[in-house]
């Protein structure tokens, strides 16, 4: 097939993998290893292993010709690539979410938001808010008084709770996607579409999900 | 290019120059007559001929009656805005150019070199076909692995008409068009009445690949006047392509970042490139502007992208 595909490292990778291996390929791929390219020579599929922040970057710029990421990253970056499948797993809501029962969020006053996804939650709150980047534990901040709110990705909303917060409003509903660079689909749309359609059918028959 | 090295970087300049010009040697002697584009465009004129270009992007100064202008995107439309004023009636230009355009990017403000063509004022069924083949021509003489691309703006317009959505919507359709999100398509759409043109709309990312594949895509789909005549064209684009090259593939959901395309749309890459190497496509529309409606089909070369990828396969 002659493709290169960029799987971010983690739980969301984990299921990525599995599914790859359900339908037959990615075989070797060994997670327990310290690898981070792994070849399947018999299809002529390349796996790199990455930090889920960087798959956009591998498949924006040609080097992975396509990648699975959260669609959290791919709004963030709003990079210049293909949005070819939604997958099931990697399933959350972006959420506003801050002291439970501040009443902060209602009045007009311009807020502070803490968030790992600096650019969504200006486009979002426009000139009503101020932005602080963090890059983890960002329920601490409306706790320590850095913040009024945070903008981020919730589960299960146990952590939320866990620290006293509540979320103040949804706004998307996220899920892995596969992505692919612009030209790369130009030249291996066959190929790329025999993934996508391996692991749609994964999603629907598969017995992980 | 970036280089440490003052010789690599010279290299590099002499690489451009031959280039260009080997470029601009064929079509001068295709019997397209040079023009020197200007750098400069008014940046509300051209914001609002270009609706979907990403203004964040364009590059601002101000003249010294404090107007905005921007170092230009896109040569085509200072073109138009140089010459369509004082066109006179049956006229007819086969230009080229060398130029550069300016954008911000996340590292800074790029510069990019461009060699482009443009046809004003000629309108027969074979003009489409001698400016793809001229692009073909060009390609074609750099790498065997190309592809050309063809679209055809009447065909979204036409279904963008007969689904009649508001302006908002409209471009909500256009921006996951252009990410090829087929489940945010279907889920955008199941919010509106089921007509025969939102089914045709539905289906819309189905249509692309060899003209054939398309064809058979296309079987029971409703089409209204404005849509058959843009596979009309491109039917007619495909008989006379197929016969030179294999190489030709179509896309009906083309969706461009210059608003003013009006018919065929054209793109081409060669492999290992990571940009279309070719953007362009007809705008007559786009000349109604200043009053009279003047047919005009151009396109652009990406010079910097072309050397790029001959340079990495060590083909320069």
């Amino acid at each position: 097939m002659n493709l290169t595909i960029a799987i971010p490292k983690g739980r969301l990778g984990s299921q990525a993998i599995k599914m790859f291996k359900a339908a037959g390929i990615g075989e070797v791929i060994d997670e327990n290893s310290r690898k981070l390219i792994f070849n399947d020579e018999n299809l002529n599929i390349s796996f790199l292993l990455l930090k889920n922040s960087d798959v956009i970057t591998y498949v924006e710029s040609g080097i992975a010709d396509i990648g699975i990421s959260g669609k959290d990253m791919v709004m963030e970056e709003d990079a210049d690539i293909y949005e070819l499948y939604k997958m099931n797993i990697g399933k959350c809501k972006m959420a506003i979410a801050g002291i439970k029962d501040s009443d902060i969020f209602k009045d007009d006053s311009i807020i502070k938001v803490t968030t790992k996804f600096p650019r969504l939650a200006k486009k979002y709150f426009k000139s009503k808010g101020q932005i602080i980047k963090l890059n983890g534990s960002i329920e601490l901040a409306p706790i320590l008084g850095l913040s009024d709110v945070i903008l981020d990705i919730v589960e299960t909303g146990n952590t939320l709770k866990e620290n006293g917060l509540e979320v103040f409003e949804d706004m998307y509903q996220i899920s892995a996607v596969v992505i692919s660079n612009k030209v790369s689909y130009k030249f291996k749309r066959k190929e790329i579409k025999e993934i996508i359609d391996l692991l749609r059918w994964e999603d629907n028959n598969g017995k992980d999900n | 290019m970036d280089f440490l090295n003052i010789t690599d970087e010279i290299n590099y300049y002499e690489k451009m120059y031959t280039l260009k010009n080997e470029i601009a040697d064929y079509l001068f002697n295709q019997g397209y007559s040079i023009i020197e584009p200007s750098i400069f465009e008014d940046y509300d004129e051209f914001t609002n001929i270009n609706t979907r270009i990403d203004k964040k992007k364009t590059v601002k100064l101000l003249d010294n009656n404090s107007g905005i202008l921007i170092l230009t995107p896109d040569i085509t439309t200072g073109i138009v805005n140089k010459f369509l004023p004082r066109w006179e009636v049956g006229q007819k230009l086969k230009i080229f150019y060398y130029g550069k355009t300016y954008k911000h990017e996340r590292n800074g403000i790029t510069e990019n070199r461009e060699m482009g063509v443009e046809i004003i004022g000629e309108k027969k069924a074979n003009t489409d076909n001698y400016i793809l083949n001229t692009a073909k021509e060009i390609i074609s003489r750099y790498s065997q692995n190309y592809l050309l691309e063809v679209g055809n703006s009447k065909f979204l317009k036409g279904i963008m008409e007969a689904c009649s959505f508001k302006r908002e919507e409209h471009e909500n359709i256009l921006d996951i068009l252009y990410t090829k999100n087929k489940q945010e398509l279907k889920e955008y759409i199941s919010g509106f009445p089921i007509t025969d043109a939102m089914i045709t709309l539905s289906r819309i990312l189905d249509l692309e690949g060899s003209f054939g594949e398309i064809k058979k895509q296309l079987e029971g789909l409703y089409l209204n006047d404005l849509m058959r005549q843009s596979v009309e064209e491109l039917v007619q684009v495909d008989n006379y392509m197929s016969a030179i090259t294999d190489n030709m593939i179509y896309d009906l959901s083309m969706v461009s970042e210059l608003g003013y395309y009006d018919g065929i749309i054209l793109r081409g890459y060669i492999e290992g490139s990571n940009k279309e190497i070719v953007k362009g496509g007809r705008y007559d529309s786009f000349t109604r502007q200043f009053g009279s409606d003047i047919p005009a089909i151009g396109f652009t070369l990406e010079l910097d992208e072309l050397l790029k990828t001959l340079y990495k396969e060590g083909r320069r």
